[in-house]
């Protein structure tokens, strides 16, 4: 069983009186494991696409399977539950609270899903932040960190809770060459080490280089998928 | 619970906007208690003013007099005999007992003619129940037998009088025939009671009796007890009257004041209103403050709901953060009206009488009016700026929630 399936799914914004089409027809099935990206100019329907298979949004048309279940046409409280359990998110801007530390960022996803043990939940966030290179930096807020080490929390927080999936927008795009490298082959280690799902739409070729599987949209629809070693 | 702790670490944000809405909330309760605080002064002075200038605590008379006492009727008229006035005074808790009778006159200066509450007393017993004595500025009280007058000093102003000058007053007798008292000014009264001031001419009971040729008639026995006694004595009173067999009956202060009790009723009301609007202050700010909150977290509201957090979840947060404010601003109001309604209680309001400003004329106290406490008030305020803080934020914190997390995360 795939860990993703997209059967036709299409997605038509409206605009007033005008409909817009985002998806023409996605069929995409991700298997576990992969660390593919999603690329293709402005507009093409990348993060529409990411928000379909993160249940944030749901398809105007198709199906979509996670895990063997279909997940199109879940209610608002279905979808929060699945994305709660299954899903990480890493977004361009970060999107840390400000008001709590790194460790209390992360600590905050794994709270929603873990209510028992205070001393697991520490282990285990304190772990996260060391595999990805914030030991000794969790306890200072998001003001007081740079882009890159923000971006290591947004990643932390999203694998803590050890999701299937986790996809990320464009992580690298407010980073500089350096942090952005620093940053995928974070994720690169947690996909090897954990067998993290990773799907991550980006402008950025150093970032496509990582990636095992590239599928280009154009147009709302996926005009190349190409699979490397 | 991790969403309790981000609510309250969310009060250190806009630290500004937050202290400007607890500053907001603090100072409209502090309005409320203040206002709650000079009306009851107010209310507790008036009250003071009836008992002790006016009707003393307990008042005994004929029931039909009563009916009627607005009137100021010569019939059903008390005799006196003097084993009653001993065993009422020997009663526990009666401090005194004066016997009055009061009368419709009109005051003639020889040249002008006003009309006047005339009022028979006998000094002695007057003293003992009501404080009046203490308020003469000029003169001195009159004794029985004298054909002597004390009046108010806005009544010496209106009628051009001062002491020793004497006056006639043109009464009608019990048999509705008219006569005269002619009396001299003993005394001038300046009491914290207008109507004292502004309308009462007292004279010796006898001279007054004589006058109105009712004998030893008295309209009524004005007694003075230990305050908050005056339910058990008058039903004391009843039951004694009963068992003698006397056509009497005994009312408290408060069955005489019925307009001031109706005041105070409307104080009430006015209080009420006054705490509509503190809540209405209060409900704009947190309401505002949620919404700002909400607007200026749009993104970190779509991140919540792409880690799964459900709605009431977030509204939770939000909720946790507004009550928060309402709670700061509850405990800031109740410690700025703790001390302002302690300076007002200690220090009173303001000085009228050292502004040369006669308030009697409004029916109020001569000099300051002081501030009462009404800890229950605090306490009131203190629940009701939470529940207040945790009502008005759930809608504005559900719209929040609520947001698509799509158009949330992207600031669409």
């Amino acid at each position: 069983m795939s860990l993703l399936e997209l059967k036709g799914v299409k997605k038509i914004y409206q605009q007033g009186k005008i409909k817009v089409p985002a998806l023409r027809g996605v069929d995409l099935i991700v298997e576990q494991g992969e660390f593919s990206t999603i690329f293709g100019p402005s507009g093409s329907g990348k993060t529409t696409l990411l928000n379909m298979i993160g249940c944030l949004d749901t398809p105007t048309e198709g199906e979509i399977r996670l895990n063997g279940n279909k997940v199109s046409d879940l209610s608002r409280k279905a979808l929060a539950m699945t994305r709660r359990f299954n899903i990480g998110f890493v977004f361009q801007s970060y999107n840390l609270i400000p008001v709590l530390t790194a460790y209390e960022n992360v600590e905050f996803a794994i709270r929603l899903i873990d209510h028992t043990s205070e001393l697991k939940v520490k282990e285990r966030v304190l772990k996260i932040l060391e595999e990805v290179g914030l030991k000794g930096l969790e306890n200072r807020r998001p003001n007081e960190l740079s882009g890159g080490e923000s971006q290591r929390v947004a990643i932390a927080r999203a694998l803590v809770k050890e999701p299937k999936l986790v996809l990320a927008d464009e992580p690298t795009a407010n980073l500089d060459s350096k942090n952005a490298a620093d940053v995928v082959k974070i994720m690169v280690k947690m996909n090897k080490e954990l067998g993290t799902t990773f799907i991550f739409s980006t402008h950025d070729p150093m970032v496509m280089e990582y990636a095992h599987r590239y599928i280009n949209l154009k147009d709302g629809m996926i005009s190349a998928d190409e699979r490397r070693g | 619970m991790f969403s309790f702790k981000l609510g309250l670490k969310n009060l250190t944000r806009q630290k500004r906007r937050n202290v400007i809405t607890i500053l907001v909330i603090a100072f409209a309760f502090f309005g409320y208690l203040f206002m709650d605080s000079v009306m009851g002064g107010i209310e507790e002075m008036s009250f003071s003013n009836i008992k002790n200038y006016d009707t003393g605590n307990i008042q005994v008379v004929h029931p039909e007099y009563w009916k009627d006492r607005e009137k100021l009727p010569l019939e059903n008229l008390i005799y006196i005999n003097q084993d009653i006035v001993d065993s009422i005074k020997n009663l526990d808790g009666v401090l005194g007992v004066s016997p009055e009778l009061r009368f419709k006159a009109n005051l003639n200066n020889g040249i002008d003619e006003v009309s006047v509450l005339g009022l028979g007393i006998s000094s002695e017993q007057y003293n003992e129940v009501f404080a009046t004595q203490n308020y003469i500025i000029e003169g001195s009280m009159f004794s029985t037998g004298e054909s002597k007058a004390v009046i108010g000093v806005k009544l010496a102003e209106l009628m051009d009088l001062k002491v020793n000058d004497y006056i006639t007053l043109l009464v009608r007798t019990k048999e509705d025939t008219f006569n005269t008292i002619d009396v001299e000014i003993s005394g001038l009264l300046n009491a914290p009671n207008p109507m004292i001031n502004n309308g009462v001419v007292f004279v010796p009971l006898d001279i007054a009796q004589q006058g109105l040729n009712v004998g030893d008639g008295v309209s009524l026995l004005a007694l003075k007890t230990a305050s908050g006694d005056e339910d058990k004595i008058a039903k004391v009173l009843m039951d004694s009257f009963k068992n003698k067999d006397l056509d009497l009956k005994a009312y408290s202060w408060r069955e005489s004041a019925e307009s001031v009790i109706a005041f105070s009723t409307a104080k009430k009301g006015g209080a009420g209103t006054i705490l509509s609007v503190v809540l209405l202050i209060g409900m704009i700010g947190i309401v505002n403050n949620v919404i700002l909150s909400a607007l200026e977290r749009t993104a970190e509201i779509g991140m919540m709901k792409a880690l799964g957090m459900r709605e009431w979840e977030i509204v939770f947060v939000f909720m946790v953060e507004a009550t928060g404010i309402g709670i700061l601003g509850g405990l800031a109001g109740c410690l700025i009206g703790f001390t302002g309604v302690g300076l007002m209680a200690k220090y009173g309001f303001v000085d009228y009488s050292a502004m040369g400003v006669d308030i009697s004329e409004f029916g109020l106290p001569i000099d300051k009016i002081y501030g009462t406490w009404n800890y229950p008030a605090f306490s009131f305020l203190f629940i009701l700026s939470i529940m207040v803080a945790l009502l008005s934020s759930i809608l504005p914190a559900y719209w929040a929630a609520h947001k698509d997390p799509v158009k949330a995360i992207y600031h669409r």
